[in-house]
Formats: C-alpha cells, structure tokens, sequence
C-alpha cells in the first residue's frame, strides 16, 4: 500500500510540469499584446510600455519566460499581477471562496442525489420515480446558465427567498442558491446512476441468498445493495469535486462569486500568465489527489480490491 | 419504516440548511448602514494611483478620492477647486497658479504647490512607468524624462517651478490652451509626501484630498469610501459613504439591483437593453452621453484615400449611406443619439449646426449618386470590410451597419469580426487593417481638444497618438495650433467648431452614434443625476 502510495506520488510530477508547461506556452499563445491592452483606445507611451515590457519579463523569448517562471515557483513566489498584486494573494483570497462553493456543491449533490437515487431504485415505476426521472433528465438537459439565471430571477429577484448574488465575503446563505446551481447537473447524474446500480444490484444472487438466510430487509440493503451500489457513485464523486473547481466558473459570474473561476477567466483576459499556470497547477493537483483518495476509497468499498 | 427513515434525513438536511442560513442572513442585513450608497464597479486594472488609473475601474473610485486644481461640474464645466487661480500668459505658454489655503490631505498633511509639482514630476517620468504620462507632454521638461536608461525616477520637470508653498508657475514646450481644463483630469492629482516613500503601498492605502476617503479596499470584492470632513471644495456630499461592489458580470449586478442589493449601475447588459427603461423594479435612466462611437476608414486605403476627390465621394457616400436613426432604434433600442459632430453633447462649446453635418445624416438617393460620381472617376471593384472586436458586444451593430450599406449602395460590403479586443488593437497598431475599423472616444476631460487634437491632428498620426487612420490636413491642423493659442477657452471652441467642419466633408473617420448614457438604479434611490463623464454623480444621491 505504501509502495503504491509512493509511485502515485512520483507520477504527479511529470503531470504538473507538464501542464503547467503546455498552459504556459497556451497563455503565451494568445494573440494581442497584453501591455498595449492595458492602454486601451488611449495613445501609448511607447517608453512606458517597455518598462512595463521589462518589469514582467515580458520582453523575454517564451521559454526563458517559463524557466523563470519555474525558478519563482520553487521558491514558492509565483509573482505579481499586472496590478502589482502578488499572485498568491489573489489566489489565497479566491480559493477559500470557490472551495466553500464546491464543497456545498458536493454535500448537496452527493446527499440528495444519493437519497433521490435510492428512493427511485428501489420504487422502480410508483410514481415519484417518474418524477424523479423527469427532474433529473431536466436538470441535464438545461444548461448550467438557464438554471441560474432562472433561479436567481425568481429566487432572488421575484420571490425574495435568497440573496441575488453572494458579494462580498460570502456566508452559507449567499452561496446556497450557486452551490445548488453548481451541484444540479452532477446531482441529477448521481440520481441516474445510484438508480441503475441499485436497481440491477437488488435483482442479484447474494442479495437474493442474504435474504434466504433470513437477515432483515433493512440489513440487506444497507450492507449489500447500497455498499455495492456505491462504488461507481464514489469513482464520479470523486472525480466530480475536481470538476466543480474548476467549472465553477458560470455559477461563479452569475452569483457574482469571487472565487477562482472568476479570477482564471479574468487572468486569461488580460494574459496574465503567471496567475493562470498557478491556478492551473493548483487544480491539477486537487485532481489528481482527489482520484488518489478515490482509488483508496475503493479498497475500502470492495475487499477484493488490494493496492501493491 | 425504511420509507420513513430515508424522508427523515432528508427532512434534517434541509432543516439544518434553513436554520444555519438563518444565522448567516441575520449578519449580512446589518453590514450597511442607511446613508451608504453602494455602486457598481470592476476591480481596478491598477492600484489606486491617479497618474496610473487610465479605466473606469480605478476612476470611479479614484475620481471621488482625489481633487485636482479645478473640478467640473454635471454638464462638464470647469470651475476651480484647489486652484485660488490659474492665469495664463498671452499665447498659453506659460500659467501661474495659486491655490486656495488651508487644503490638507486626509492624513492631515497640507496640500502646497509641492504636491502638486512633484506628483506631475513623477506620472510625467517614464522610469515610474505612469500610464497615463503622456498627459503631461505639453510640459517644458517632458521629452527630457523619456530616456528611461538614465533616470532614477525623482527626476522633476523643469517647467514647473514652486514660488512658494501656495503658488507655482508652468511652462509649456508648446500653448496650450486647455491646459487649465486638462488639470482637473484624474492624472493632475495631488500626492502627499508618503506616497514617495512607497507607491506600492499608498496605491492599496491611497490617501487624497477628494470629498471621500478609503475606508477600506477588499481586493476583487469592495472598495469602501466614506466622507472625507477635511474636504472643502465644491462637492457636497449628500451620503455617509460609497461602497463599490465589484462585479465580474454586468448581469449579476443588474439582478442585484433589482432586488434591491445595489444602488447604482451605469451600465445595462445586453439581455436587458430592450427592457429596463420599463422595468417595475428599477428606475431607468438614458440621455444622450460623452462617448461617440465611429469606424476609421484609413487615409490610404485605395479609392478612399483622403484628400482626393474620389477618396472624399466614397466617404461621404458610404456615411449617407448608414441608417443611423435605424440601428438606434432597433438594434441599440434607442441607448444612442443620431451624431451631428465629431465630439459630443456634452462637451463645452458643442454646435448642432455645422456646416456639412448633412454628410452624418442617412440620404440613400444623395448616397449612390455621390458612389456613382467616385466610380466615373476610378472604378472600384474590392470589397470593403469594416473590422472590430466581437468581445465587446458589437456584432448587431455592425451587422445592421453592413447591411445599411449593401441594401443602399449595392456593393460588396462585409463586417469582419476579431475575436478580443487585444488582437484589434494590435492590427490597430501595426496599420495591418486593410478596410474601415471601430473606433469609440470616452473623453478625459471635458474639451474639444481632447476629442479633436489626439484623433486627428497630424502630430498624434503614425503611432504617435491615437490618429489610428493617419488622417493628414494642413488646414486643420492650424486650426488646432491657433486654438490651442487662444486667449480663452470660447474663443478656443469657436475655433474648434471650425476645425470640426473640414473633419465633416474630409470624414477621416464616421461618426456612427453618441453612446448614451444609460443605467438603472434601485427603486428608493434618490437624486439621479449623469456627469459628463457618462456616471451617476455618486456624492449626489441619497435614500
């Protein structure tokens, strides 16, 4: 277990350097200047941009951007922004917020689409599972947009039942209506899927054999149908809280969240390229950790899965 | 039992969402107090330094931070602020200034002839890499802080000189007539001492001498403002303060105002421009604005080159040839106003009836004939294409723009769409365009000149200034430099006025409509009123 922890940690490397590589060179490929940008339609002053050019590095061939760029990082110093920011504190400011936003996001999906899916799996046909089912094929088929610009115009807007937008220094309550956004379409997948495996899983051998030696309903369904339903609901679980980091975005701009969705999408704008590798890395490496836990998650599930 | 014990946790699981919500709600209802007005705004591109904040991120704050020599009024009238007096010499060459007594920063420092000289001395130098340093390029002194290599960045401009602590005097490297006007322009600002000891630090901290100071900036969140009580100039605040909200999507803070979140936005999202001037949940405002909207055609562009015959025909043929009234109407829904000039309603000295504004008005008949006129002369069969950015939302309108064009002339007429902003400044730049391209002008201060001379004078062609089509005319640069020497600022208009009707028959670039200004406020909100800066006059309201 310890050798496989190991190796899975090594194999981050090459992952990191090159994403944050291949991210690099993506920035740097952005056509336009980011430093006549900063001027907008006003005259420039050529001498000024040049200092501006030279304070960024910018004025440097790509590669020798990047090494330096690699050099800062070891020393944990990943630079300032164009407005002189350092970008550690942009980024330490914005991640609590969207990590708060996803983590609700997680509990809301993985609670009530686990629940949902349960109930539908094993109803199978009364008629909330038809609801369910509707609901859920809705929530998937609308795009994430649709859905909160619906649920904040007659949510906020119309009824007055939650904030309209999260603003400053978000409590629980101002991130409900974006984290129940966010965490919609996942949810209604998480419904779909615990439904079919508890359905298939219900009609099987063991479950059939469990009740032959004359355990009880309740202890048959929590102990073999849910636990083996389980498994592949966790594998997207996991794989899903990556996702809502880093798809937090739409929710993000509607809600006005200041989280770092918001912030990437800014950084992309005005090709800030040391802020955009550095969120990217971040996010590469809450992936990768987050399928790690998952893998360890499966031994935990099924006995027959060993790690060496 | 089982179908009771899943409806159960569901049961808790939102019972404990709705009661932990409720502890939340309770703290936010009490963060603001009644008098403050909240406002919209973007994070500042650059920490809160007047000589660096060249968007309107960093100057709605900033504008309310800081006071210059002399401050404008809603409809753009200069009138001294700081300044006691700012007179001229004969021909604008030279301009003493004395200042008004007893002016202190908000840190309780005084505000002398030194904060003002040492703080233009430093935006001017170009080691400080200031954004907005070209502002002081009619300064004596200037040129001489542009060679990066040999300066420490103290180095001060040797136009100006301190008489003593409430009085110095200006020299110019060339008249210049608004520089009395120019002054009031966020860039103008004075500085205290402690901004020398670290720029960094007093551009998150700024400490001016404006009707408000910062009572806190939350990077990418809010800005927090309230009442400075060592101000004394000509702004009377009507509120305790004014919190800027900083939003990532015009979208959201339109919702925000709605529902009563947010005071104030100076702006509309596309999705509600067809709807907001009778939305029941908001007040409504639009009236005509300061910014003018145009497309460039460049002066060399073959068959339009400027200064010819046929060159001057097929300009003014394709601006007969724009239904502006049309565009304004439908796909703008009335947010713009039919331009008769090359600057803007609200600008000082602004005429309705110059000579050749006909050419800005939709003719179709007048249109061909003037097209038909260029063909005899040299036929021309290349297709014309008008480019700009289709990251700022202006598809519709010059697809509408397009059309107008095709339907009246019967020409191969196409809009050529590039993806950002940065990438059409770029082809700007390096004059790679090779038909007509957008351009807009939000003015800096309210003046002619500052429309007319950076657009179009010779001096600010060939990447000098922003004469992006290179437009070249003797005569109207004359007309320019005898404005810029003239005793005072009507006669200056007056000049300017002139100046503007060789750029209506020439039309180096046309004029499509003035931008309105146009936004929404919350219902409750009190006292409304548009600056000539196109923003609500944030001191002014109240609830």
């Amino acid at each position: 277990m310890g050798k496989y922890l190991l190796r899975r940690i090594l194999q981050m490397i090459p992952v990191v350097l090159g994403t944050t590589l291949l991210v690099y060179a993506l920035v740097f490929a952005l056509p336009g200047d980011p430093v006549k940008a900063m001027f907008g339609d006003k005259p420039i002053n050529a001498a000024v941009a040049a200092q501006i050019r030279a304070e960024y590095n910018l004025d440097k061939p790509f590669i020798i951007q990047y090494l330096l760029f690699l050099k800062n990082a070891l020393t944990l110093n990943f630079g300032n922004t164009f407005s002189g920011q350092p970008v550690i504190d942009e980024i330490g400011q914005a991640f609590p917020v969207t990590i708060k936003l996803a983590l609700m996001a997680f509990v809301f999906e993985a609670v009530f689409g686990v629940i949902f899916g349960i109930i539908s799996g094993l109803k199978k046909g009364k008629w909330y599972d038809s609801v369910i089912l509707i609901v859920s094929l809705l929530l998937i088929s609308v795009p994430t947009f649709v859905t909160g610009f619906l649920a904040q115009y007659f949510i906020g807007v119309k009824w007055r039942l939650l904030p309209v937008t999260a603003g400053s220094d978000p409590g629980f309550l101002d991130l409900l209506m974006p984290a129940m956004v966010l965490g919609s379409v996942s949810m209604a997948y998480i419904i779909r899927l615990t439904r079919s495996e508890v359905s298939s899983n219900i009609a099987e051998d063991y479950v059939r054999t469990a009740r032959a030696k004359g355990m009880s309903n309740r202890q048959v369904i929590v102990r073999h149908v849910l636990r083996n339903s389980l498994i592949p609901v966790v594998t997207y679980l996991g794989q899903d809280l990556g996702a809502l980091m880093g798809g937090a975005m739409i929710s993000e701009t509607i809600f006005n969240v200041h989280g770092i969705g918001f912030l990437t999408y800014q950084s992309i704008l005005k090709g800030e390229s040391n802020m955009v590798v550095s969120i990217v890395t971040l996010l590469t490496l809450i992936f990768v950790v987050c399928n790690l836990a998952v893998d360890m998650l499966y031994a935990a599930l099924d006995p027959r899965i060993r790690y060496a | 039992m089982k179908k009771r014990m899943l409806a159960l946790a569901a049961l808790t699981c939102s019972l404990a969402m709705v009661l932990a919500g409720c502890g939340a709600s309770n703290t936010t209802g009490s963060k603001d107090g009644n008098e403050v007005i909240t406002a919209f705004d973007t994070e500042p591109q650059n920490l809160l330094i007047p000589g660096n904040t060249n968007e309107s991120g960093g100057a709605r704050p900033g504008t309310l931070l800081f006071a210059g020599l002399v401050s404008f009024d809603a409809k753009g009238k200069a009138s001294n602020e700081v300044a006691q007096s700012i007179e001229s010499n004969a021909n604008a060459t030279q301009y003493t200034v004395k200042l008004k007594p007893g002016w202190k920063f908000s840190d309780g420092t005084p505000v002398t002839s030194k904060s003002f000289t040492k703080a233009w001395s430093y935006v001017a130098n170009v080691k400080n890499a200031q954004k907005c340093s070209s502002f002081l390029s009619t300064v004596q002194g200037y040129d001489d802080l542009q060679k990066a290599g040999s300066l420490k960045g103290d180095e001060q401009l040797s136009g100006l000189k301190d008489i003593d602590d409430s009085t110095f005097t200006v020299t110019m490297s060339k008249p210049d007539a608004t520089f009395p006007i120019k002054v009031g322009y966020l860039a103008f600002a004075p500085l205290p001492e402690s901004f020398y000891k670290n720029p960094k630090a007093f551009g998150d901290a700024p400490v001016g001498n404006g009707p408000y100071k910062l009572e806190s900036w939350n990077h990418n969140t809010e800005i927090r403002l309230v009442r400075n009580n060592l101000y004394k100039g000509n702004v009377k605040p009507k509120n305790k303060g004014v919190t800027f909200k900083i939003y990532t999507k015009v979208d959201a803070a339109y919702a925000d105002v709605q529902g009563g979140n947010l005071d104030v936005l100076d702006t509309v999202p596309t999705a509600d421009a067809k709807s907001f001037k009778t939305d029941q949940n908001v007040q409504a405002y639009n009236q005509p604005g300061s910014i003018i909207q145009m497309f460039t055609i460049p002066s060399n562009l073959p068959h339009f080159v400027s200064g010819t015959e046929e060159g001057t025909l097929r300009r003014q043929a394709i601006s007969k040839a724009i239904d502006r009234q049309g565009i304004i109407d439908k796909v703008l829904n009335g947010t713009g106003t039919q331009p008769v000039d090359f600057t803007s309603p609200k600008t000082p000295g602004f005429s309705k009836n110059l000579n050749g504004k006909d050419n800005l008005v939709f003719n179709a008949a007048k249109a061909k004939e003037l097209w038909a006129k260029a063909d005899a002369i040299s036929k021309d069969n290349d297709k014309f294409t008008i480019s700009y950015n289709s990251d700022g939302g202006n598809k519709a309108i010059y697809d509408a723009m397009v059309n107008s064009i095709k339907n009246t002339l019967s020409i191969d007429v196409a809009a050529d769409p590039m993806p950002t902003f940065q990438e059409f400044r770029n082809a700007v730049d390096k004059r790679s365009i090779k038909g007509g391209f957008r351009s807009g002008w939000q003015p800096d201060y309210p003046s002619a000149e500052n429309y007319l001379f950076q657009e179009y004078d010779s001096a600010a062609a060939h990447g000098s200034g922003s004469n992006d089509g290179d437009y070249q005319n003797q005569k109207f640069d004359q007309l320019m430099d005898d404005a810029y020497a003239a005793p005072s600022t009507d006669a200056a208009n007056a000049i300017y006025s002139q100046s503007q009707e060789i750029l209506l028959n020439d039309l180096p670039t046309i004029p499509m409509y003035y931008d309105n200004a146009h936004g929404v406020a919350a219902k409750g909100v009190k006292n409304l009123a548009i600056d000539w800066q196109n923003l609500p006059v944030y001191s002014q309201l109240h609830k």
